[in-house]
C-alpha cells in the first residue's frame, strides 16, 4: 500500500467514525433536561451539599482520624471520601453541561453568532472534558489534592447564579423569553 | 443486470419524489436523481456505440460523472440547508466553515493525487466526493453540537449521500492504483453501493415530508452579544480552576 492509499483510506475512516459518532445518541443524553428551570435545580443541588462535601474533604478531619482510628478505618474513610469527591466532580460536570447547553440554545436562537466566541467555547469544552477526565483518573488513583474542589464549586455556583440572572433578564423580555421556551419545547430538547 | 436494477430503483425514487410531492422540499435532490438517470441512459448508448473500453466512452463517462457529482454537491447543500437554515446564526457560521473545509479537502485531494492527465478526471471526482462526504459529516456534527433536531427524511438522504460519496472516493483511489485490472469490479461495486443508497432514499421518501420549515422565533441580537462573552469567561475560569486541581504545583499565568 502506498502512502496515498493509506492517506485516503485513513481520511474516509475518520469521516465514517465522525458520522457514526454524530448519529449515535447515548441513552443518558436523551433523558437530559434542557428546561431552563433545570439550571436552577442543578445549581442548588451541589450548593446544598457543599458543607457536607467540605466536611468530608477537610484535612483536619482526616488528621483527627489518623490519630484515633485504625488503619483499616482510615483506608475505608479515604475510600469513601474519594467516592464523595468523584460524585461531587460528576455533579460539577453536570452543572457545567447544563450551563453549556443554555449557551448553545442562546447561540442557536440568535440571528448572528460570532465565530470567535463559538470556537472559544468549543475549545473550552474540549479542555474541560480532558481536564475532568484527568482529575477523575487522579482522584480514582488517589493522587489528587481534593480540598481544592472547594474553589471549583464556588466558581460553578457563581456561573449558575450568573446564568440565573441571564435567564431572568431574558424573562423580562416577555415576548422573546416566551418564544425561547416554546422553541426549546418545539425542538424536542425537553424530553424528560 | 445491476444496471437495470439501479435504473429501475432510480425511477422509483423519482416517482416517489413526484407522487409524494417531495420535489417541492427537495428540488436539488430531484434534479440530482434526474441527472443520474439521464447519465445511466446516456452511458448505455455510449457503451453500445463506442464499446466499454474505448477512450471516447471513458472520457464521456468521466465527463458526465463530474456533472453528476456537482448535482450531488447541490443536493447536499440543500439537505444541509434543511438541517440548519432555520437557525440563521449558526447556519451562517456553518456555511463559512463548510466552504473552508470543502476547499481544503479539494486541495488535499489534488495534492495527494498523482499528476497524470489520464488520472485528472478520477482525481477531480475523488476530491469532489471527499468534499461532499466531509460536508455531510460536518453538518451532522454541527447539528449534534447544537442539539438541532433533524427530520427523518433529511437524515436518511444525507446518510445515503455521505456513504455513497465515501465509497466513490475509496473506489477512485483504488482505481487510481489498479486502473486496468479493477475496471469490472469497480463498476459492480459502484453500482451495488449506489443501489444501497437508492434503497435508503426510497425508504426515506416513502412518506411525504409533511413538516414545513417553520421559522424559529429568534432572540434579539444583543442577548447573544451580552451573554456569550460572559459565559465564555466563566468557562475559561472554570478551566483554570480545573487546571489548578490537575497540576496544583505549576503556577499559571
Amino acid at each position: 500500500m502506498t502512502l496515498t492509499l493509506i492517506l485516503f483510506f485513513g481520511f474516509v475512516a475518520i469521516l465514517l467514525l465522525g458520522l457514526g459518532w454524530a448519529l449515535w445518541e447515548p441513552r443518558e443524553q436523551r433523558k437530559l433536561q434542557a428546561d431552563p428551570r433545570s439550571l436552577e435545580e442543578h445549581g442548588q443541588r451541589h450548593v446544598t451539599y457543599l458543607p457536607q462535601i467540605r466536611q468530608a474533604l477537610a484535612k483536619t478531619d482526616y488528621e483527627f482520624l489518623s490519630k484515633r482510628a485504625s488503619r483499616e478505618v482510615q483506608r475505608g474513610v479515604r475510600h469513601a471520601r474519594r467516592r464523595v469527591a468523584l460524585a461531587y466532580l460528576a455533579a460539577l460536570r453536570g452543572d457545567f453541561q447544563s450551563l453549556l447547553r443554555m449557551a448553545k440554545v442562546i447561540a442557536t436562537l440568535s440571528p448572528e453568532v460570532a465565530a470567535v466566541h463559538e470556537f472559544e467555547r468549543l475549545r473550552l469544552t474540549a479542555k474541560f472534558a480532558w481536564q475532568y477526565e484527568m482529575i477523575r483518573w487522579q482522584l480514582s488513583a488517589g493522587f489528587a489534592t481534593v480540598p481544592q474542589l472547594d474553589g471549583l464549586s464556588d466558581l460553578v455556583s457563581g456561573l449558575s447564579v450568573r446564568m440565573e440572572a441571564a435567564m431572568k433578564e431574558l424573562g423580562e423580555r416577555a415576548a422573546a423569553a416566551a418564544e425561547l421556551a416554546s422553541s426549546i419545547n418545539r425542538r424536542g430538547l425537553d424530553v424528560a | 443486470m445491476m444496471w437495470t436494477v439501479n435504473t429501475a430503483t432510480g425511477v422509483l425514487v423519482l416517482v416517489l419524489l413526484l407522487v409524494r410531492k417531495n420535489y417541492r422540499a427537495y428540488p436539488a435532490f430531484t434534479f440530482y436523481i434526474l441527472v443520474n438517470l439521464a447519465q445511466a441512459i446516456l452511458l448505455f448508448i455510449a457503451y453500445r456505440r463506442w464499446g466499454f473500453s474505448s477512450l471516447s466512452s471513458w472520457l464521456f463517462a468521466w465527463g458526465t460523472q463530474i456533472v453528476v457529482a456537482c448535482a450531488r454537491a447541490l443536493a447536499v447543500v440543500e439537505v444541509g440547508g434543511h438541517f440548519l437554515s432555520r437557525y440563521p446564526g449558526i447556519w451562517a457560521l456553518a456555511r463559512r466553515l463548510l466552504l473552508g473545509c470543502a476547499g481544503l479537502v479539494l486541495l488535499y485531494s489534488g495534492l495527494a493525487g498523482r499528476h497524470q492527465w489520464k488520472l485528472a478526471l478520477p482525481s477531480a471526482d475523488r476530491g469532489l466526493e471527499l468534499s461532499i462526504a466531509t460536508v455531510v459529516v460536518l453538518i451532522f456534527l454541527f447539528a449534534r453540537y447544537y442539539d438541532v433536531r433533524i427530520e427523518r427524511t433529511d437524515r436518511s438522504l444525507a446518510i445515503g449521500l455521505c456513504l455513497y460519496s465515501c465509497f466513490r472516493a475509496l473506489n477512485d483511489t483504488i482505481a487510481d492504483r489498479f486502473l486496468h485490472g479493477y475496471a469490472t469490479l469497480w463498476s459492480l461495486l459502484g453500482m451495488l453501493a449506489f443501489f444501497a443508497s437508492l434503497c435508503l432514499w426510497s425508504w426515506a421518501l416513502w412518506k411525504s415530508r409533511t413538516e414545513t420549515a417553520t421559522e424559529e422565533n429568534l432572540l434579539p441580537l444583543d442577548v447573544y452579544q451580552s451573554f456569550t462573552p460572559q459565559i465564555n469567561l466563566r468557562l475559561r475560569s472554570l478551566n483554570d480552576q480545573l487546571y489548578k486541581i490537575w497540576k496544583p504545583e505549576v503556577p499559571r499565568q
